[in-house]
Parts: C-alpha cells; sequence; structure tokens
C-alpha cells in the first residue's frame, strides 16, 4: 500500500490520531516495565533455596533466662529430639526469608580499615552443632564444621562469633573471589575477625533482600556457634513432610509446658516463604492487571476509532471502490494506516519506557531493563494494533461501490 | 460497447419490491455520447450504477465490451472499473482529506501504475481540465465548478474508454455547467464512448442521440407522444 496519501490523510485527523498515538506509547511504555518488573518478581520467588524448605519448621522461644540459657537450649533441643518423626534439630540466630535481617560484612583483605566499599554485604547464620542437617544444606566443595569449631564459636558482646571457621554459598563464593576456589580463604572484618571457608553450598537465600539484587539475594555465610546464647531463638526441627505439621504441633507443646514464661511460637517453613513472597506475588498480579488492562484499554481505543472513521469515511471508501480499488486494497489500506500510527507510538513509546526504567532505576531501587524488552514491545503492539483494527477493517472493506452515488 | 438485454434490477426491501428497471434494452456503440433523461425516480442512476459495474442487476443480459459481466467475480470488477471506466457523479465525490493532486492519483495508484508514469498523466490531466496550478489545493477550497473538473481529471487520467457522468452539471450553474460540457465533448471527440444522465434538456439536446427512460423502461419518445405534452421536454427534444 501506498503510505504517502494515507499519511496526508491522517495529518487531516490530527487530534484523534495524536490522542492515539500517545495512548499507544503509553501502553508500550508501561507494557515493557510492567512485564520487566514481573519477571523481576516470578525470578525472585523461583530463587533456588538450598534447604528442605518442605521438612523444615521454626520454632522460636523468647524470653529464655539469660543466665539459665545453656542449660535451658540443651534441655529444649533434647525434648525436640524426642519428638518421633524429628529427624534432626538445631538452634540458628535467624533462618532464610523470615525478614528478621543478621547482616555483615567481610573483606578478602585484613589490612581493610573500617566499613569502606571493599566489604561485602552478607547474611550471617550462626548454627550449633548438626544446624546442616537441620536446614538440609547441599555441601557443594569441601566439609561442613566438627565438634571443636562449633565448640570454639560464642557470641560474647559482639554479634561476631569467635572461632575461626566458615561455610559459604556459591554465589557468596564467586563474588568473594570469583574465577578461584573460596576453599582455604579467609573472609576479614579488620583484624579482629577472620574466618577460614572450610566448605561451600549451594545457595540459601537470606532473611530479607536487603535492598539487593537478586544475585545478593544468595549472599550467605554459616558460622558454627556452641549452644549457649540467649540471642539465639530458632529451633530448627526437621522431618519428613508428612510428618511436619504434627511435629510442629508437638514440639510447641512441648517447649511451652518446659518453659511456661517464654514465649513460643512456630511456623513451617513453607509459611515463613509464602508470608515472605506474598507481597511479591500480589504485587505480581496487580502488574498482571495493569497489564491486562492497558492491553484492553489500546485496543478498545483502536477499535473504536477504527469503527468510528470507517463509519466517517464510508463514502469516500465508496469512492475508491467506484475508481478501482478491490476489497483488499480497501482492507490494507486501514491496516496499513493503524500500522504507521502505531509506529509513531511504538517509537515514542520505546523512549518513554526506557525514560521510566532510568527513573524507576534512580528512585526505586529497579535494576536496568534489557534493551530487547523494547523490540519485544513494539511488536506486541504492533500486533494488538492489527489485530484490533482487524474488525473495522473488515467492515470497511465490504461497504459497496454504490454507496458513491446513493447516499447523497 | 455497452448493450443491455432485457435488464431488471429490483430492490427488496422488507415491505416492498421496487422495479427500478424492468426490461431494460439499451444498445451503446462505440464513440457515441448518448444522453439519458427521464423524471426524478424513474431508473437513471440505476442504470448507470449497473453501468458502471457498481451494482449486479436482476435479470437479462449485459455485454461491456462484448463481455458477459454477470459471471464475473468482485476483484474483476474492481479491475475494470479501474481501467476502462471514468465515473464523474453529480455530488463530485472527490476525497475531502486528499488534496487535487492525490485525488487525481487515486485510481491510477490502484492500476498499480509507476511513479513516473502517474506523475505525468496527473499533470496531463489537471492541464487538460485547467487546474494545473490548484494541484495543493484541497477540495474545499475550490468552487464547485472547479471540484467537478478536478473529478473530471480523476476520471481522465486513467484514460478510460468508457465515461459515465451521472448529472455531472445538476450542482452547477448555467456557466460552468456550460464548460463542463465543452469538456466531455473534447473528450469524446477523443474517441471516449459517453453516457451521461442529465435533467438539462439544453444539455441533452447537444449528445449524439437521447435514450429517455420512464418507469424503469427505455421509452421511444417518437412513439410515445403523450411524453410530448409535457412543454419543457417538448421545447428541448424538438
Ligand atoms: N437502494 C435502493 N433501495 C430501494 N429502492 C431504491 C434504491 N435505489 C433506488 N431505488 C428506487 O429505484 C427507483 C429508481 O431510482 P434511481 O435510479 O435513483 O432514479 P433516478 O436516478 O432516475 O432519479 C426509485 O424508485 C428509487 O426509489
Ligand atoms: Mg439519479
Amino acid at each position: 500500500m501506498n503510505i504517502r496519501p494515507i499519511f496526508s490523510s491522517l495529518r487531516k485527523h490530527r487530534i484523534p490520531t495524536t490522542l492515539i498515538v500517545l495512548e499507544i506509547a503509553l501502553a508500550c511504555a508501561v507494557l515493557c516495565n510492567a512485564v520487566f518488573m514481573i519477571g523481576q518478581r516470578i525470578g525472585d520467588i523461583r530463587l533456588p533455596n538450598a534447604i528442605d524448605q518442605a521438612g523444615i519448621s521454626v520454632v522460636t522461644v523468647q524470653g529464655t533466662d539469660p543466665d539459665h540459657a545453656r542449660d535451658v537450649i540443651a534441655r529444649n533441643l533434647a525434648t525436640l529430639r524426642a519428638i518421633p518423626g524429628v529427624q534432626a534439630v538445631a538452634l540458628m540466630n535467624t533462618v532464610p526469608l523470615s525478614q528478621n535481617g543478621w547482616n555483615t560484612g567481610f573483606t578478602t583483605d585484613p589490612a581493610t580499615k573500617g566499613f569502606d566499599d571493599k566489604y561485602v554485604n552478607v547474611a550471617e547464620y550462626l548454627i550449633t552443632s548438626g544446624g546442616d542437617k537441620a536446614l538440609g544444606l547441599h555441601l557443594f566443595r569441601g566439609r561442613f564444621f566438627h565438634a571443636d569449631e562449633y565448640a570454639a564459636g560464642t557470641l560474647g558482646t559482639s554479634f561476631m562469633p569467635t572461632g575461626h571457621a566458615a561455610v559459604i554459598t556459591r554465589s557468596f563464593a564467586a563474588r568473594m573471589w570469583p574465577g578461584h576456589s573460596a576453599l582455604g580463604k579467609v573472609l576479614y572484618m579488620g583484624d579482629t575477625y577472620s574466618y577460614t571457608v572450610v566448605g561451600i553450598v549451594d545457595n540459601v537465600l537470606r532473611p530479607n533482600r536487603n535492598g539487593g539484587d537478586a544475585r545478593s539475594f544468595s549472599h550467605s555465610v554459616f558460622l558454627p556457634v556452641a549452644p549457649v546464647e540467649s540471642a539465639m531463638n530458632d529451633y530448627i526441627v526437621r522431618s519428613a513432610p508428612v510428618d511436619r505439621d504434627r511435629v510442629l504441633r508437638a514440639s510447641i507443646d512441648k517447649l511451652s509446658k518446659l518453659e511456661p514464661a517464654a514465649v513460643v511460637k512456630g511456623r513451617t517453613f513453607s509459611d515463613i516463604r509464602n508470608a515472605y513472597f506474598a507481597d511479591t506475588r500480589s504485587m505480581a498480579w496487580m502488574l498482571v492487571l495493569v497489564c491486562a488492562v492497558m492491553i484492553a484499554v489500546t485496543a478498545f481505543g483502536i477499535v473504536g476509532l477504527s469503527s468510528f472513521w470507517v463509519g466517517q469515511r464510508r463514502r469516500q471508501i465508496g469512492i475508491r471502490r467506484a475508481v478501482g480499488a478491490t476489497r483488499g486494497h480497501i482492507l490494507r489500506y486501514f491496516q496499513t494506516e493503524n500500522f504507521l500510527i502505531s509506529s509513531l507510538g511504538v517509537a515514542l513509546g520505546m523512549i518513554l519506557a526506557y525514560g521510566a526504567n532510568l527513573y524507576l532505576m534512580q528512585h526505586y531501587e529497579m535494576a536496568r531493563m534489557p534493551w530487547y524488552f523494547l523490540p519485544i514491545g513494539a511488536l506486541t503492539l504492533w500486533l494488538i494494533g492489527q489485530f484490533s483494527v482487524l474488525g473495522p477493517a473488515l467492515r470497511a472493506s465490504n461497504v459497496p461501490p454504490v454507496v458513491a452515488t446513493r447516499s447523497v | 460497447m455497452l448493450k443491455m438485454t432485457h435488464l431488471s434490477k429490483v430492490y427488496r426491501t422488507e415491505v416492498v419490491e421496487t422495479y427500478a428497471l424492468r426490461d431494460f434494452n439499451i444498445d451503446v456503440k462505440e464513440g457515441e455520447f448518448v444522453a439519458v433523461t427521464g423524471p426524478s425516480g424513474s431508473g437513471k442512476t440505476t442504470f448507470l450504477t449497473i453501468a458502471g459495474l457498481l451494482e449486479t442487476f436482476t435479470g437479462g443480459e449485459y455485454l461491456l465490451d462484448g463481455t458477459d459481466v454477470s459471471g464475473l467475480n468482485d476483484n474483476a470488477r474492481s479491475k475494470i472499473r479501474n481501467e476502462k471506466i471514468g465515473f464523474i457523479f453529480q455530488a463530485f465525490n472527490l476525497i475531502p482529506d486528499l488534496n487535487v493532486h492525490d485525488n487525481v492519483e487515486v485510481p491510477l495508484r490502484y492500476r498499480g501504475m509507476k511513479a513516473a508514469e502517474r506523475k505525468q498523466r496527473i499533470m496531463d490531466a489537471l492541464e487538460r481540465v485547467g487546474l494545473a496550478s490548484r494541484a495543493k489545493h484541497y477540495p474545499a477550497e475550490l468552487s464547485g465548478g472547479q471540484q467537478q473538473r478536478v473529478a473530471i481529471a480523476r476520471a481522465l487520467a486513467g484514460s478510460p474508454r468508457l465515461l459515465l457522468a451521472d448529472e455531472p452539471t445538476g450542482n452547477l450553474d448555467t456557466q460552468m455547467a456550460r464548460s463542463v460540457l465543452e469538456l466531455l465533448e473534447d473528450i469524446h471527440r477523443e474517441g471516449a464512448t459517453i453516457v451521461m444522465v442529465t435533467h438539462d434538456p439544453e444539455l441533452a439536446a447537444r449528445a449524439q442521440r437521447n435514450v429517455h427512460i420512464i418507469d424503469g423502461q427505455e421509452v421511444d419518445l417518437a412513439e410515445e407522444p403523450r411524453f410530448h405534452a409535457d412543454p419543457s421536454a417538448a421545447g428541448s427534444m424538438a
């Protein structure tokens, strides 16, 4: 079809053309960014978390008398272990996705002074003996802690344990020593604390994302401690998934009876995880809704304007048919016209989409949208346009040529 | 060139059947200039729309340039309209969104003609109707007579063998009507076949032959003296 006369004809209808171009541009910008954000959220939900997510329950005990912590904890661990169906038990300071963040920073260089940017932020998991089994960690390289390493770890007045062994996640290992094996390397915090990496495990998520990107969400370090600390509240109780709910009820029940003054609460890890991602999920669904509304509004806008134009140009269509246009010519006229309008909208929309992404990056910790979202968004809107115009265009192509003489 | 025998056209609505044409016969030879007259509602426009393949007919036979058109599909009919026939309408029927140049270009584009040839033909046709200087104007900026001349240029640009005009001067004052008619006479002299519907006896008189339609049928005025009773008709047909 011939573009120039269609273009000059459009210039005679500037206001509706401009409005629909803007609508398409807006849709393009919103769709690109919304789909990108949905993708990011689904990406978060799908991030691997190499612990036994289906078998773990977490029982939290608060209000233990600090002076008797050692005895109370030992008794609690023994009680939990005795519950039928329990496979492993350990005590931790916090658990993945619990929103109870313990963050610290390490550097590979002991000479680094103060908290400068050579420190890499990481989630700090303190675990007692058997913690690897209680969590169901997957060892990738090296080993888990020995008994003496657990025994050597106490917190004292700091939140960093004494002791010198660490197990870290693969993502953190790759971040600290890219291209090298992390085994045997040392993590430093100033010149006070240092931990030698004895094992590397598959990625375990942090208690919360802590404002980092998707990769740093898996930066975790496990440090061994002796079960003597009142700052450690989370009992990890692992069982087969079928036993889990019963085990959890029994755990809460028994610990409450042992220590009536303490507050005992428990949740399955599945619940913890669902609670963590509930916002992410509802945000993703809201964005899906935004996309659907945007597509519908754009499609209806195009259908509406094209239908209006077909009605308005009925006579002109008849004239074109009278002087020799085939039905195909008329159909293509409206399709080409829509393609031109969509192209203008999409060109503007890609700029808008890019700008919106930049804005969100600056103000809302958004990641950079990959470039290919723009052409895919453009293509989508072209297709929506062609699809929407098809009905009105077919109606136009059915206007009989005799209209040229009759409807005066 | 154009031969209809026992042709009929029926318009059906829920309540009535109107015979716009019944047992209609006409034979227009190549190169003729025929004027079609008749009272309002007698079927003149219907005849012209069928002749120009804008509409199908109900019964009878129509040979255009020796071809039976009843068997042609929509695309073939479009092609014939585009290549063989030029239309001139009472209401000019220019496309308001396009300027004069682009209006004349419309049928040429549907023919798939190369840009250079289109340009040449458009300029020639506009030259011919004396509007070459108005190529960039829009229809709304022109007088009625000028618009009709653009419409004639549009019809001419495709060098049609058959020119169909439905009351081409009906919306024009006498002065403009005359100049349009002179243009048609020029075109006829160059070999085109012209069929023109008109109300105006003076214009009809300048055609080579008159065909009178009454109630959807062709009537020979000489054998139907009752129509001579109409004083206006009598004056002009003499
Ligand atoms: N689309 C139509 N539907 C129904 N009747 C029609 C239609 N077009 C024309 N007619 C009728 O056919 C007859 C002939 O109309 P027309 O050919 O327009 O006459 P003319 O051009 O001589 O004034 C009239 O009675 C008119 O009402
Ligand atoms: Mg008429």
